[in-house]
């Protein structure tokens, strides 16, 4: 019980990043095509704890992360692409950039830093909005990032991708990563930061009356936040090797937005527990839609199962457990009595059929 | 005789704050009861609670001999119970006139709804001159009024008033209370009024309830509690003799 | 001025339809607070009602060929039934849930339609061919105009007039316009609250499938992302017009089809391209300056 208490402070963290180490170990003993879909899912944890930082923590639902994300993976890349292809297709660019190759996590680093900084500017006109006005501000950043991303010929490529992006991430640097994100998410959330900011999410009379700046609070939030999505971008970008504006579009920001409720917004536990839920679902779901041979007849679902499937998942959950499959809380050390060892054992079920 | 309204063991809750604990009282055919209690005491969320517009975790309400809905405000307006909520809640952008129309519409026809309009027009003859204003212009008293009309639009036999002197001129309240006591001799109205203080509730009241911390501390007729001392020692909630003194309490309803 | 004025008769047809989808989803948000995603796939419903569902790449016609008369009605009802439905299987259970929820939800609504289309239809955006009559030009005084732009303000000019009709003197109108205010205080008047959030998902159904017939005619494609743009610009023009307030969404829809078009036509073509980038900066401009809209709505900023 004393080593319990003891432990205490890290045994959220800790017991989400062995669950996640277990998925992977498991994941990379798989084919192809499950470590495919495993790094996607360790690269979306990765954005989706990010984007968690900021809305778990503020409750303020932001439809922009997907545009850090954007942001992180287009300023990778701009590093990592090979100078030849660079000087003919984004003439755009800036000498240092446009002839250089920089190392692969030094450019990640900086497509994180150019998140962070985008999200300086626009956060800091937009924290002082409240709720909803705030959701719309950050749905306008995602039009004018994909506006942007998508016409800049010069720099982005425009409609055409930026092809040649070494691809380097494994399922264990994809962990690595989740891993960090997951530690620096949690490190936040037991901060002075993040507990004004939980604070102000309760009450906000109340958390204004005690002194709490929320707009610097919020903002530190939304920087860290998108300094982390920014990250994700960078591995997406160096994941697939190839990328093009509308992948961080609705689309996607959906997705992780799903992610993000159907774990619950309230707790860390919730954004890592979604992505699994989520990623399991979409999976099935993918696997179904290429057809499953009963005997000699192939049963297939029609495509757009997948998203259809994704809504109705993500709808029931709003409908009949609002706060989410965690109900906003964290996990805790799997002990008998626990209150959380009801979630505990459905991320050990939920971890099964995934593999 | 069967109370009009009665409440029993009524239980409340906003999240993990409990705001009504056990809470009962009775409103007799054409009485006027009041309900007076300090800020935060539940004397809204009773109203609410009885109007439809809060979940209650447990107890009953019955109008008339029926149990009436949680959370169904709109049905339970249609029982020919009516609330003027705290604060008035005038339809700002609507005008005087659509105001009180709105509560004309579930009347079953037209012209019954026009008539309505029509004598309810004749208790207020300032708002007759405001007629086409929008709501929000109007000050608060007349506003206060509204709220009242608009309530009586809907056919009620008893209207709840929540703190009818919130924010008014004294000279206003005055004439807001006679209006009340107008309608009960002329519409046979029976009323259920929450109030924070009691001196002026103890000229008109037939009854009184005091409330504290979501129950009943102190119940008795106004003559009964004339002279306000076992009122005062209720509000404050001085010692445990005046639970004691406080006849019939809550539970006993 | 000749060129001139042509931009401006574009901005104003761009407007009005932009003003038709803004006043439906600003209809929704006023009575629900529900800032609704999934109106532009109500739109790209009421189109592809008018053709046989099939994943062919060539489109048939089966309602698109009917008379005028018969097939507005019926596309209407189309799009009516869907939006309700929506308010029913989604919404209904919603109530009592945030904002952000309930905007979440309309996310997750307009992502199954689109591929809902998507599999009923294919993939494959399909080219239809709806009025053509429409697209013939008139020559009014040196202008040319195509007669369809004359159609669209003229239907939207009607549409608005029997809208604030409606509001204005129709029982039901009056009583959305109080829910629209005080949800609770007019079911406390007996106003039936589910009936007329239903009936706002009609109106808004309806003006849905208008957009959606005059936009196919002036497009001819079908494509099951169709009317995401239109509801992403109507969302600007929400904000900027002030949310909730309906007078407010028909002004932001004008204006923001005055704004793109003029931007469109008066940008430097480097900059053009980033014309979206201009609007949507604008919008969180207009948020940081007066963030209850141009022509604010007491009662929803009170409730934001």
């Amino acid at each position: 019980m004393r080593f319990h208490r003891s432990l205490h402070g890290f045994v959220t963290p800790l017991v989400l990043i062995a669950s996640v180490a277990l998925i992977t170990f498991l994941g990379v003993l798989g084919g192809d095509q499950v470590k495919t879909s495993l790094t996607e899912m360790l690269i979306r944890m990765v954005v989706v704890v990010g984007m968690w930082v900021f809305v778990g923590n503020s409750g303020v639902i932001s439809f922009g992360h997907v545009g850090f994300m954007c942001v992180g993976a287009y300023a990778a890349a701009w590093a990592t692409v090979d100078p030849n292809w660079k000087s003919i297709m984004l003439t755009g660019l800036p000498d240092w950039l446009q002839n250089g190759q920089y190392p692969i996590p030094f450019a990640i680093m900086g497509g994180a830093v150019l998140a962070a900084a985008v999200a300086v500017l626009l956060g800091g006109a937009i924290m002082r909005l409240s709720g909803i006005a705030a959701s719309i501000a950050t749905f306008a950043f995602l039009m004018i990032v994909n506006s942007v991303y998508s016409n800049w010929d010069a720099v982005t490529g425009g409609t055409s991708s930026i092809i040649g992006i070494p691809t380097v991430v494994t399922p264990w640097v994809a962990f690595t990563l989740a891993a960090g994100a997951i530690f620096v998410a949690y490190a936040f959330k037991v901060s002075r930061y993040g507990l004004m900011l939980r604070a102000s999410r309760e009450d906000e009379v109340a958390a204004r009356a005690s002194a709490i700046n929320i707009v610097r609070v919020r903002l530190a939030a939304f920087v860290l936040s998108a300094a982390i999505v920014g990250i994700g971008g960078g591995l997406w970008a160096h994941f697939l090797g190839v990328l093009t504006a509308d992948t961080f579009y609705l689309s996607l920001s959906f997705i992780t937005l799903a992610m993000l409720v159907v774990g619950g917004l309230g707790s860390l536990t919730g954004a890592v527990l979604g992505v699994v839920v989520v990623t399991i679902v979409v999976e099935v779901l993918r696997a179904l839609e290429g057809g499953i041979a009963l005997g000699k007849i192939t049963l297939s679902l029609p495509p757009g199962s997948q998203e259809i499937g994704l809504g109705v998942v993500l709808a029931l959950i709003m409908i009949f457990r609002p706060s989410g499959l965690t109900r906003g809380r964290e996990v805790l050390w799997p002990r008998r009595r626990s209150p959380m060892t009801e979630v505990s054992t459905k991320t050990a079920t939920a971890l099964g059929p995934g593999e | 005789m069967t109370a009009m309204l009665a409440l029993a063991d009524v239980e409340v809750r906003y999240g993990r704050l409990v705001a009504l604990r056990g809470l009962s009282l009775e409103v007799g055919q054409g009485e006027i009861v009041c309900l007076i209690g300090p800020n935060g005491a539940g004397k809204s969320t009773t109203m609410a609670a009885i109007a439809g517009g809060v979940a209650r975790v447990a107890g009953s309400i019955r109008f008339e001999g029926t149990e009436l809905p949680a959370r169904k405000p709109e049905r339970i307006a249609r029982l020919g119970l009516s609330l003027v909520p705290e604060g008035r809640h005038v339809f700002g952008t609507l005008t005087v006139e659509e105001n009180l129309r709105i509560g004309g519409y579930m009347r079953p026809n037209a012209r019954e709804s026009a008539a309505a309009l029509e004598r309810v027009a004749g208790y207020f003859p300032k708002l007759k001159e405001r007629w086409r204003a929008p709501a929000g212009r109007l000050s608060g008293g007349e506003q206060q009024m509204l709220s009242i009309g608009r309530a009586l639009m809907t056919n009620p036999r008893l209207v709840m008033v929540d703190e009818p002197s919130l924010g008014l001129a004294p000279l206003i309240v005055d004439t807001v209370y006679e209006i009340l006591l107008e309608l009960r001799e002329r519409e046979g109205l029976t009323l259920l009024i929450n109030e924070q203080s009691s001196h002026r509730i103890l000229r008109f009241a037939d009854r009184i309830y005091v409330i504290r911390n979501g129950a009943i501390q102190l119940h008795g007729t106004a003559d009964e509690l004339r002279d306000g001392e076992a009122i005062k020692a209720a509000y404050f909630g001085f010692g445990a003799s005046v639970a004691q003194a406080g006849a019939p309490s809550g539970a006993a309803a | 001025m000749i060129n001139f004025l042509q931009n401006v008769i574009d901005a104003l047809s761009l407007g009005s339809l932009y003003a038709l989808v803004a006043l439906g989803i600003g209809l929704l948000f006023g009575i629900l607070r529900l800032v609704n995603f999934a109106h532009g796939d109500f739109i790209t419903i009421g189109a592809y009602s008018l053709i046989l569902p099939s994943t062919n790449v060539v489109a048939t016609m089966v309602i698109g060929s009917w008379h005028w008369a018969v097939l507005i009605p019926v596309v209407c009802a189309i799009v009516v039934v869907v939006a309700m439905a929506t308010d029913v299987f989604v919404f209904r259970p919603l109530r009592r849930s945030s904002a952000p929820t309930l905007m979440i939800a309309s996310f997750a609504v307009s992502y199954m339609i689109q591929n809902g289309v998507l599999m009923m239809y294919g993939a494959r955006p399909k080219a239809v061919n709806l009025w053509s009559a429409l697209t013939t030009q008139v020559t009014i005084g040196g202008l040319r105009e195509p007669v369809l732009q004359i159609v669209t303000i003229g239907t939207t000019i009607g549409l608005m007039l029997v809208m604030s009709l409606f509001l204005k003197h129709a029982r039901w109108g009056v009583q959305m316009r109080a829910a629209a205010e005080d949800f609770l205080m007019a079911q406390y008047l007996g106003v039936r609250g589910n009936f007329v959030i239903g009936l706002a998902f009609a109106v808004s159904g309806i003006l849905a499938a208008a957009v959606s017939l005059l936009f196919l005619a002036q497009t001819g494609a079908l494509s099951n992302v169709m009317g995401v743009p239109l509801a992403l610009f109507a969302f600007v023009a929400v904000v900027v017009g002030g949310m909730g307030s309906l007078p407010g969404a028909v002004v932001g829809g004008f204006l923001v089809g005055i704004v793109t078009t003029m931007l469109q036509a008066y940008l430097p073509p480097d900059l053009r391209v980033f014309r979206d980038a201009f609007t949507f900066t604008f919008v969180i401009v207009v948020l940081l300056v007066r963030p209850a809209g141009l022509i604010p709505s007491r009662s929803i900023a009170e409730r934001v």
